[in-house]
């Protein structure tokens, strides 16, 4: 055996050995599909090619399209009949599109189809619309044409029956010039500009030879795939609550900001983000708001509340309740022990992906201390450490290292990120923050694929004192869910970058909050008081939702809070006087509760744990009508946001209240703006309405 | 009837796609002549060879099923146009692998800020995607920067689906020397990231 042979049976053994068999249910969904479009093209074909009954068929649907019902759209008749569809690409490898070819035969079809839907339409006697019909007509029949292969075209050409015909006389020219092609058959030529004029269309015509092609095509299965394979966790909005049914309101804080930068970059795009893909509560936090810091570090973080008036109801109030962390000053900065992982399969080769992800890493570099560590790990079809564990004084060396990344391959997630912890292990120091930042656009096909074993994986992780972060990137094959709870479970967040300005606030402006953690396990519990509120409704948060018992079981996991991080939750009121409530009073109940005759308006809770800590702290705080304020400044502009959450995702209770509400209320209450955030929300927020009514008008 | 299964690698390298499923020019036949069962049946028999094959190619699952599904819509429009002039199995392996090409370029469209028609990324897309799974794909992508176009099909061809290499050039229309010459191109760079430490056997 030589050595070519001896490398060459090793690379079959590689090459052959991640099979899946095939999945039965797949290959008959494939087969029906193709038997379709085989049967539709095929019966196209033949009628064209002779005068078969399937051809007489044809004929037979051509006509009576003739008197199908006015309503029906030209061009969607058109399409019917011709089969046109102008996103086709005629990339049949055997079938090239042959008006290249420049056959005139071809041109003489067309124009005969041309004259022919002319006459079905019964244009001819305003002249006005048929010019341009035949004008803007040309090009899509010519498409059509174009899916014959060059050997029929011979065919024809050879045919001693060519398919010509003369542009009708009294109409206006086409853009094209075919007058060399109308002398060629003068017989056929006058049979077109009969029918074109409305003459009776004989069976003797069709006798004679002239068989119109039928064409139609099939490829709405194809399409699908187009629309990518992002996923999202399904939810249905909160509900409004009764207070007299259910008076507490618990929830975990949630700090990413994933879901807004996804929306932005759907919009950007010109669609509507799917109703899954909004978390109102990640819109809400991705804004800054100027909260009060908390004086002393026992108490890492402050709650403000804030009760105004709802803009779209004029029944009901907003309480906003903030939190803002306290921000670790540079020079008490730990230390830093990170383990990038990152995604290099093929799936994220484009611009907005590992390109992307290599300039914000950069970008991380920057805020980093020379003594902090850097490793890198990638994972593709395996996993492999590309850079060891290197102080960032060599800052050269680990930039190096980044740019000799590029994508290829399948996806190893679940490998890379157990080398990843290895690694983050193997560096760990205790008074550090060790994480691993995971750089994804979702795959994890292969390796730990059963996302429990995942997330207890990260969980054991989580516990030895590693964390987890996780940036999502692109678009395509987002797993929003997985990203959630791989991030969730790791004690990090997670965010989504679009762009290189969203790299800079999540990395560069926020690298504090994402990287040190100063409170963990952060768990809200809001009561009512029945004799004041009504009606509640939380806003947003649907996917944090806690069980009351859990407020106070430590060992019930929930949101981590960083450096500086701000945390905002909005709650809908019904205030108990409300002559316009949502839910109705229930007939038996007896009108007259035992319940505290205090005037507060609710009590709110909030517990978490130092970082490290396994026992949590409270901080409790009484809501009363004191907190009254009028809708201005930051709260104002997150109920902006929250209003335009809740109307991208189906307005099920804000009334009537508009995208141009949001927008004049984002407007009158953006205020200095400094990184321009507001201001590209409005921009985005007009996005949103174009959007919103195309897909209506659609 | 479809045998490969056996993936061992070991010394079926000829049997292998001999053991494609060839089917009577009968069938053929009454599928060209419009018989949507003739068809069915036909392309259930190459179903299974072109999912492998599209599954070798990306190593993704999901991606291998829109592949096979593609392919088939393809056949069912191509049909007609298929001479005989190759064997029927080639003439399906040659449209397959410009499905798996396809549908690359499509993916690339899902994103508008692509950089439409940036030769380095489709190369490097190729090398990685040859060898896939086991090999580290990154690893032989890092070394195989410059990776000459058509090496992976070539290398899939060879040494996943066990063809020759007069066959494999049938399928992609190509002098056997060319295929000759591109598993030797790789054999020469895999070679060379070995010795560079760039990769290692496990």
């Amino acid at each position: 055996m030589t050595e070519d042979d001896k490398l060459d049976a090793t690379l079959r053994q590689m090459l052959r050995r991640s099979e899946v068999p095939v999945d039965p249910d797949v290959k008959r969904r494939s087969l029906s599909v193709a038997r379709e479009v085989f049967e539709q093209h095929y019966s196209a074909v033949e009628s064209g090619n002779n005068e078969s009954s399937q051809g007489n068929r044809s004929q037979d649907e051509l006509r009576a399209s003739k008197v199908s019902p006015e309503g029906q759209g030209f061009w969607q008749r058109l399409r019917l009949i011709f089969g046109i569809n102008p996103n086709q690409e005629t990339q049949n490898m055997n079938t090239l599109p042959y008006f290249r070819y420049g056959s005139l035969a071809t041109v003489g079809v067309s124009i005969l189809a041309v004259a022919l839907l002319l006459q079905q339409n019964r244009y001819l006697q305003d002249s006005q619309p048929a010019q341009e019909i035949a004008q803007s007509g040309i090009e899509e029949v010519v498409v059509t044409a174009s899916r014959l292969g060059p050997a029929e075209v011979k065919e024809e050409l050879a045919s001693d029956r060519p398919l010509v015909a003369k542009r009708r006389a009294d109409a206006q020219p086409p853009a094209v010039e075919f007058a060399s092609a109308a002398s060629a058959a003068q017989p056929t030529a006058d049979r077109a500009l009969a029918i074109a004029q409305g003459k009776p269309f004989s069976g003797a015509d069709e006798a004679a030879g002239f068989t119109p092609r039928v064409f139609r095509d099939s490829r709405p299965e194809v399409e699908l795939n187009e629309k990518g394979r992002d996923r999202f966790p399904t939810y249905e909005p909160n509900s409004v609550k009764l207070v007299s049914e259910d008076p507490i309101s618990t929830f975990s804080a949630d700090v990413d900001t994933a879901s807004y930068s996804f929306t932005r970059r759907r919009l950007n795009n010109g669609v509507l983000p799917p109703a899954d893909a909004v978390r109102v509560e990640e819109f809400i936090n991705y804004f800054d708001y100027d909260y009060p810091l908390p004086r002393e570090k026992d108490q890492p973080f402050a709650p403000s509340v804030a009760l105004v008036d709802s803009p779209w109801s004029d029944d009901r109030l907003l309480l906003k309740i903030g939190i803002q962390g306290y921000d670790i000053a540079t020079e008490s900065k730990p230390r830093s022990n990170l383990v990038f992982l990152l995604d290099v399969s093929g799936s994220m080769r484009s611009q907005d992906k590992l390109p992307l992800v290599q300039r914000s890493m950069e970008m991380l570099l920057t805020t980093l201390e020379p003594s902090d560590t850097v490793a890198i790990v990638v994972y593709a079809g395996a996993a492999g450490a590309v850079l060891e564990p290197t102080p960032v004084s060599e800052r050269q060396k680990i930039v190096e290292a980044l740019r000799r990344l590029s994508a290829g391959g399948s996806t190893a997630g679940g490998q890379g990120l157990r080398l990843a912890y290895e690694l983050a292990e193997s560096q760990f120091d205790p008074d550090a923050v060790n994480r691993v930042i995971l750089a994804t656009d979702g795959d994890f096909n292969v390796g730990i694929s059963d996302q429990r074993e995942l997330k207890s994986f990260i969980e054991r992780k989580r516990s030895a004192g590693i964390f987890l972060s996780v940036l999502g990137f692109g678009e395509g094959n987002y797993q929003d869910a997985l990203m959630q709870t791989l991030a969730q479970n790791g004690n990090g967040v997670a965010a989504y970058i679009d762009t290189l300005s969203e790299a800079q606030k999540v990395l560069v402006e926020e690298s504090r909050s994402s990287l040190f953690p100063i409170a963990q396990d952060v768990k809200f519990q809001v009561e009512f008081n029945p004799s004041q509120i009504r009606e509640y409704r939380l806003i947003g948060y649907e996917t944090r939702q806690l069980q009351r018992e859990d407020f106070n079981n430590d060992a019930v996991d929930a949101g981590d809070i960083g450096a500086g991080h701000r945390v905002t939750a909005l709650y809908e009121l019904t205030p108990s006087g409300s002559s316009n409530p949502q839910i109705d009073a229930r007939r038996y109940e007896r009108s007259v509760r035992e319940t505290s005759s205090s005037d507060e308006i609710a009590f709110l809770k909030i517990r978490y744990k130092a970082p490290g800590s396994k026992q949590s702290q409270l901080i409790e705080r009484v809501i009363s009508d004191s907190d009254r304020t009028s809708l201005v400044g930051d709260t104002a502009f997150a109920v902006a946001v929250a209003a335009f959450g809740q109307l991208v995702t189906g307005a099920r209770y804000t009334g009537d209240f508009s995208f141009d509400d949001v927008i004049d209320l984002a407007q009158r209450s953006k205020g200095s703006d400094p990184y321009g955030y507001r201001t590209e929300f409005i921009q985005l927020v007009r996005k949103a309405k174009t959007a919103a009514a195309m897909s209506i008008t659609n | 009837m479809d045998q490969r299964n056996s993936d061992d690698g070991s010394n079926c390298s000829l049997a292998c796609s001999d053991a494609m499923a060839e089917p009577t020019e009968t069938l053929v036949l009454a599928a060209q002549a419009g018989d949507a069962d003739a068809f069915e049946q036909l392309l259930s028999d190459q179903y299974d060879t072109i999912y492998r094959f599209a599954l070798h190619w990306t190593g993704v699952v999901a991606d291998a099923e829109d592949i096979a599904q593609e392919t088939c819509i393809k056949l069912a429009r191509a049909l007609p146009s298929y001479r005989f002039e190759a064997s029927f199995s080639t003439w399906v392996y040659r449209v397959v692998v410009n499905c798996a090409k396809d549908y690359r370029r499509k993916g690339a469209r899902h994103n508008a800020q692509e950089t439409a028609g940036d030769g380095s990324d489709v190369t490097l897309d190729e090398a990685s995607r040859s060898v896939e799974s086991q090999v580290s794909v990154l690893e032989t992508l890092l070394m195989l920067d410059e990776l000459p176009d058509g090496i992976r099909e070539t290398l899939l061809l060879v040494h996943a689906e066990g063809m020759t290499h007069e066959q494999a050039a049938k399928v992609l229309e190509i002098k056997e020397s060319t295929v000759s010459w591109r598993l030797h191109e790789f054999r020469k760079r895999y070679r060379q990231a070995l010795s560079d430490g760039v990769i290692n056997h496990d």
